[in-house]
């Protein structure tokens, strides 16, 4: 009773879990929840949910094939469950599918709108025909349970044989352009797994894994419900599998050999590495269990074999499913917890409803005993709360949606912030300005650095001038660098987030709130930041006043810094190359740009470069020099 | 009567004029640094880049336009199509996010809207509103220094073989989009190496579309091969069913 309990309980706690972070998905988008990035436009939910739940699904058309179409009577007891296991394979990745796909509500899309030369069109109808033809495989069982509905049950009945072929045709299809779809990326899928024959070595696989995720969890559900395991059954599985992981191995070796990949084989990446353990966990090693007998009938060797078999191939299908292009895209991906809880969270929903059918329908030549209903069982007593639970069924209704509720409130209070909000801007700590005489600055990230004399900065600016440059500190960061304000090289750059502050999901401000009544709404019109943010003076920052929301652009800024001084040292000095732009810039810039860039003149998209008062800096230097006079002194 | 774009990385300077220019004709808005985005100055808000490379070498980024076009073949939707003339273009109604485009394409163009609820992919659509009514995009036509102009393919690339002819020696003897998997409507003229524009240094001529047309035509015989397979393995299992059942019965007959 605690075995089956406990378990329930965990899975609610994934799933609520689950709930509340995919509410935060819909309403916030993929890139609040996901690492995703334009390199790696697939992660985990593609790779685990779709890729290796369709692999997994796949006990039900190897089953239904032994069973109705080789005749193999023994082993029908494996036969409900593994078509079960398919049904709710195909509901799980649909539903990952809803929470990968941008677009989740157009999924229809598909019906009316046709590409026959696009794999993922073949795989789509699959999903959806297949799906239909499971429903109408399983449902006699369910409806078994119902006398008023016999009728229809009978009528199924007497189609299944066609279904069962159906289920098993679609399914070929859809196991290999699974494959299919990636033939379309030779140049970023690696050669390791890139092949032409990428649909056979799936179905190949699909087919192994279909065998032993039947074995596995016939295992499992019977340790779950304590019940005597089916040892000789699953021996019979094992014994098919080598033979399947046979030729699977024979047709990887000749295709590796073929394209003379060997040496990338054992050329010591980490691709290579990858690729080693996954051939040993998901053939080799599996491939020696079920091939010694005595092995074979051991049940802890029948745990492992199958295990490594299920691990082996999802694994597969993260590698081929974009985890191996990360070194041609040249990209890092790490999936978010947040992706990883949702993964689970569909598992652990699948999960739950095949636990529920096998205790409430004829799934089962012996239906397990539903342990929460026993009538001898006594009323739940929580003693530490002195509470009675109600009956045991409303007990255990009791603690699941607690834990449900639990979970899901867990989960809304750990979104995270940043991510609700920011929305991934990117995150550049800043160390504290330290007054060494020079900087380099890379401000633009594009590693073009410029030298930059901070001191005489300090110096001439001022000592209280820090925020100039080190201007307001914008939410949720300590220190900014130049161009989280000056996004842009060449254009004012707008940080208030109008859309963010007006959204309900966001800041929720009503119009007037901010725009004064009966004024036409303009930012002019409207309140300061400071008026509602007491902590942003923006008094302090000089260039930033005199356009109330934008922030100047960067090239702007670090101009305005620059080059007044500049000018003021080439008249001192008379080196007149002082102003060119090589003076500071270490690469080179175009003669011509140069030449256009005489600050008399300026290009339209290198707007308002506004040169500051000469004469005042004049001041302003003189002052410095003196107050330096006075340090020497 | 495909239209294309050939750019000289020999004559840019680098101004980003066409970078403003696009942004104001697609309407898109102005952008900031995101985790997601890549380090070519693409993104969702910016169809077309400048990539700087040491030795004063401004590249252009921008989609390629291939004339046989992989994510044109990957939409499961048609939602990418290919122009007659020569832009590939995006029908966001059709659209149903999958992303599929984005894992196609050798050269990494389209990207994603991570930060919208509603997201769409964005790239490069040639100006196809323009195009159409016989203009050239907003990027050629501004562009101070005719480094990127705007025509007929095969005009075009006349143009690039004879800037190859006339200055011997100033260019890598190549026209960068002329074959490389089946030809691309955004052709180059460079002396630098261009390979790192794709995910690989040699894509070869072999248009994508056809590494997956094989598969796709083998859909239906692998359906009914299989259910043939099938339905004879089921027919000569239950004959030989039927067959030792009898023999069962006759030696069972003969022991009585």
């Amino acid at each position: 009773m605690n075995r089956v309990q406990n378990t329930k309980i965990i899975l609610w706690l994934i799933t609520g879990f689950a709930a509340a972070v995919g509410l935060n998905r819909f309403i916030f988008g993929l890139g609040a929840t996901t690492n995703l990035t334009d390199s790696t436009p697939w992660g985990l939910w593609i790779g685990f949910d779709v890729m290796g739940g369709v692999a997994l699904a796949a006990g039900g058309f190897v089953m239904t094939a032994i069973f109705y179409i080789m005749k193999r009577e023994e082993f029908h007891p494996l036969v409900k469950p593994a078509v079960l296991t398919a049904f709710l394979g195909y509901m799980a990745v649909i539903l990952g599918l809803l929470f990968d796909l941008g677009l989740p509500w157009n999924i229809w899309h598909m019906i009316i709108f046709w590409n026959p030369h696009s794999p993922l069109f073949e795989v789509g109808w699959c999903v959806m025909l297949y799906s239909a033809v499971l429903l109408l495989e399983f449902s006699p069982v369910p409806l078994e349970k119902y006398s008023r509905y016999a009728k229809i049950r009978n009528f199924l009945m007497k189609f299944r044989f066609v279904f069962v072929l159906l289920g098993i045709m679609l399914s070929t299809l859809h196991q290999s352009s699974l494959g299919s779809l990636f033939l379309i990326m030779p140049f970023k899928l690696h050669p390791l797994w890139y092949s032409n024959i990428l649909p056979i070595q799936f179905f190949l696989s699909a087919v192994a894994l279909g065998l032993m995720m039947v074995a596995f969890e016939s295992l499992a559900s019977h340790w779950l419900y304590k019940r005597k395991p089916e040892t000789s059954l699953v021996e019979k599985l094992g014994k098919t599998v080598v033979w399947v992981l046979s030729i699977y191995l024979i047709v990887k070796i000749i295709d590796i050999l073929a394209a003379g990949e060997i040496t990338i084989v054992l050329n010591g990446s980490w691709e290579s590495f990858v690729f080693i353990s996954e051939i040993f966990i998901s053939i080799i090693f599996p491939i020696i269990i079920f091939s010694v007998p005595k092995m074979r009938r051991n049940i802890k060797a029948q745990w492992i074999g199958s295990f490594m078999v299920v691990f082996g191939m999802v694994f597969n299908r993260i590698n081929v499913g974009g985890l191996t292009m990360l070194s041609i895209t040249g990209d890092s991906y790490t999936p978010s917890w947040m992706e990883i809880t949702i993964s689970l969270g569909v598992v652990s929903a699948a999960a739950l409803v095949f636990l529920f059918v096998i205790e409430h329908f004829n799934i089962w030549d012996l239906k397990p005993q539903d342990p929460e209903s026993l009538p001898h069982t006594a009323p739940s007593f929580d003693y530490s709360s002195h509470a009675w639970l109600g009956t045991p069924d409303a007990a255990s209704l009791t603690k699941f949606s607690l834990a449900f509720v639990l979970s899901f409130a867990v989960g809304m209070a750990l979104m995270p912030e940043k991510k609700l909000h920011g929305k991934g801007i990117e995150e550049i700590t800043v160390s504290r300005a330290s007054g060494i005489e020079r900087l380099l600055i890379n401000g633009n990230k594009d590693d073009n650095l410029v030298e930059f004399p901070h001191k005489e900065h300090i110096a001439r600016l001022g000592e209280d001038q820090c925020a100039q440059c080190h201007h307001l500190t914008l939410p949720r960061f300590i220190e900014n660098s130049c161009w989280e304000c000056h996004t842009n090289m060449y254009k004012p750059v707008d940080y208030f987030k109008h859309n963010w502050h007006a959204s309900s999901s966001g800041a929720n401000i009503k119009c007037d709130n901010c725009h004064v009544e009966g004024v036409q709404r303009e930012s002019k019109s409207a309140k300061n930041c400071v008026d509602c943010h007491p902590k942003y003076d923006f008094n302090n920052a000089r260039f930033i006043g005199s356009q109330k929301y934008f922030a100047i652009s960067y090239t702007d800024a670090f101009h305005q810094l620059c080059v007044s001084c500049h000018f003021i040292k080439a008249d001192e000095l008379n080196k007149q190359n002082l102003t060119e732009c090589k003076s500071c810039h270490k690469v080179k810039i175009h003669d011509q740009v140069a030449e256009n860039l005489k600050w008399k003149t300026t290009l339209p998209h290198f707007n308002s470069v506004i040169l500051p008062n000469i004469e005042k800096e004049k001041n302003q230097s003189e002052m410095s020099k003196d107050e330096k006079e006075n340090i020497n002194n | 009567m495909s239209k294309a774009i050939l750019t000289d990385i020999t004559k840019c300077i680098g101004c980003l004029k066409c970078v403003s220019a696009c942004k104001e004709t697609n309407n898109l808005e102005m952008d900031v640094p995101r985790i997601w985005q890549k380090n070519d100055g693409l993104s969702a808000e910016n169809w077309t880049s400048i990539i700087q490379k040491p030795g004063n070498h401004f590249i252009r980024k921008q989609c390629r336009h291939c004339l046989e076009p992989a994510c044109v073949t990957a939409c499961p939707v048609g939602a990418l199509q290919k122009t007659n003339e020569g832009a590939v273009v995006y029908d966001s109604d059709k659209c149903l996010g999958c992303r599929y485009c984005m894992m196609a394409c050798p050269y990494g163009i389209p990207r994603y809207d991570w930060d919208q609820s509603v997201p769409y992919v964005r790239k490069c659509i040639l100006c196809f509103d323009k195009i159409k009514n016989g203009d050239q995009p907003a990027c050629t036509k501004i562009c101070p220094e005719g480094a990127t102009i705007f025509g007929d393919r095969n005009e075009l690339l006349k143009i690039a073989h004879n800037r190859i002819a006339e200055n011997p020696g100033k260019y890598i003897n190549k026209v960068w989009g002329e074959n490389e998997i089946g030809g691309t409507s955004v052709l180059y003229l460079s002396d630098i190496d261009l390979s790192f524009l794709s995910y690989n240094t040699h894509l070869g001529n072999k248009p994508l579309p056809e590494t997956t047309e094989p598969a796709m035509k083998s859909v239906p015989f692998a359906f009914v091969g299989m259910g043939g397979f099938m339905l004879g393995l089921n027919w000569i299992i239950r004959r030989r069913m039927e067959l030792s059942k009898n023999q069962n019965e006759d030696r069972g007959n003969k022991d009585e």
